[in-house]
């Protein structure tokens, strides 16, 4: 199972250059065309959350083609739509919750991507965001992720506690977070290598009996 | 005290084993169940203990092993697991904690590219937990609702000794 570190959004107010969150793309699966989109207003944040199609991809590109999106992140850049078709089928597509982050009313397309991924413990799963460029510093995550924790629990049978991990440098995604109601619990040093360099992690979480934020 | 050694297992001591791998007390806190014939026991040491990269047997001066000491590699090279496992009969006794600082004292030499070695304690096991801190552990954090084990939903706590921490003596 691919487990996928959250790295935070970079903020445009932050001078050192913050580590993007990166989900991959969910691929949205042919039969949930029915399903009725969630919608949160998070000061005056408008963001919605669908499950992803194919026909994504082209707008999954403007991110996933990003060096300073990928800069934080596992992967390299994607330089070319047939390697993410390839895995929006086979990563995106199987995966329990993934979804496109869209914003306004009108714009269908996705601007970002959020997931929640299951671990070795049914009752645990890690959340992993990425955003476009053009959309960061809008609270478009903080909306996002308070659409997450507001249904996934519902949503997945079992779930009890959804994680996160932010790199300690990165101030504006610890922010995300806080604002999103998660819990600060831990410092965790020498967590993980991200590009061949060994991090101290920032551990947050939210459990099913905790308050969401409005 | 006696001295504690850690050795690698050997097939030959799974009866040895058995002395706390079939104890439900000690495997109490564990996501195992206890064993109840030797044979799986013996796959167990075949398939996973003999091929593991850090696996021992805890031994008092002379005798064979009354417990088990396992460090384990995570998805990220730098991260590893520790598991350990002491028979009733040597609880209390101080055992525990020498086999931990003798794991810390000789992990990160054994084990390329490890710098931190993490420990996922349930939050009422407080045996576990001291035996940890006087190790020279550090707690990091309680886990909320991050397993379950035996059916019932779990804090646990996460301790780490980090390759540049100081030893204990």
């Amino acid at each position: 199972m691919l487990v996928i570190r959250m790295i935070p959004l970079p903020c445009s107010r932050i001078k050192h250059r913050a580590p993007a969150a990166l989900l991959q793309p969910a691929t949205s699966s042919e039969m949930d065309r029915g399903q009725e989109p969630q919608a949160a207003a998070a000061r005056g944040v408008e963001v919605s959350l669908r499950r992803f199609d194919l026909a994504d991809v082209d707008a999954m590109m403007v991110w996933a083609s990003d060096p300073q999106v990928a800069a934080v992140c596992r992967w390299e850049p994607y330089e070319s739509t047939d390697p993410l078709l390839a895995f929006i089928r086979e990563t995106v597509l199987p995966h329990p919750w993934f979804r496109a982050i869209c914003v306004g009313g009108e714009e269908e397309r996705p601007v970002g991507a959020v997931s929640v991924t299951p671990t070795a413990d049914a009752c645990r799963a890690e959340l992993g965001y990425v955003l476009a460029r053009a959309h960061w510093g809008k609270g478009v995550a903080t909306a996002a992720v308070k659409r997450v924790v507001a249904t996934v629990f519902a949503e997945v049978e079992g779930l009890e506690r959804v994680e996160a991990l932010v790199d300690v440098r990165n101030a504006a995604s610890q922010r995300v977070l806080e604002k999103a109601g998660f819990r600060r619990e831990a410092v965790m040093r020498k967590y993980c290598v991200l590009k061949g360099q060994v991090k101290d992690m920032v551990m947050y979480s939210f459990i099913s009996t905790d308050s969401l934020v409005e | 005290m006696d001295t504690i050694t850690l050795r690698r297992f050997d097939l030959a001591d799974a009866d040895a084993m058995m002395s706390w791998a079939s104890d439900p007390v000690v495997t109490a806190f564990t996501t195992s169940e206890p064993y109840e014939s030797v044979e799986p026991l013996l796959a167990f040491i075949r398939d996973t203990v003999l091929p593991h990269p850090w696996f021992r047997a805890i031994c008092l001066a002379g005798d064979g092993p009354v417990g088990e000491v396992s460090v384990t590699p995570t998805e990220d090279r730098c991260r590893a697991e520790l598991g350990i496992m002491l028979a009733r009969a040597h609880w209390g006794k101080g055992v525990a904690t020498a086999a931990l600082k003798r794991v810390l004292a000789t992990v990160y030499a054994n084990l390329d590219g490890v710098e931190r070695v993490e420990a996922l304690v349930d939050v009422d096991n407080a045996a576990a937990r001291r035996a940890l801190e006087k190790a020279g552990f550090q707690q990091e954090a309680v886990l909320r609702s991050y397993c379950v084990v035996k059916g019932l939903l779990r804090d646990m706590v996460i301790y780490s000794f980090i390759s540049t921490d100081t030893l204990v003596e």
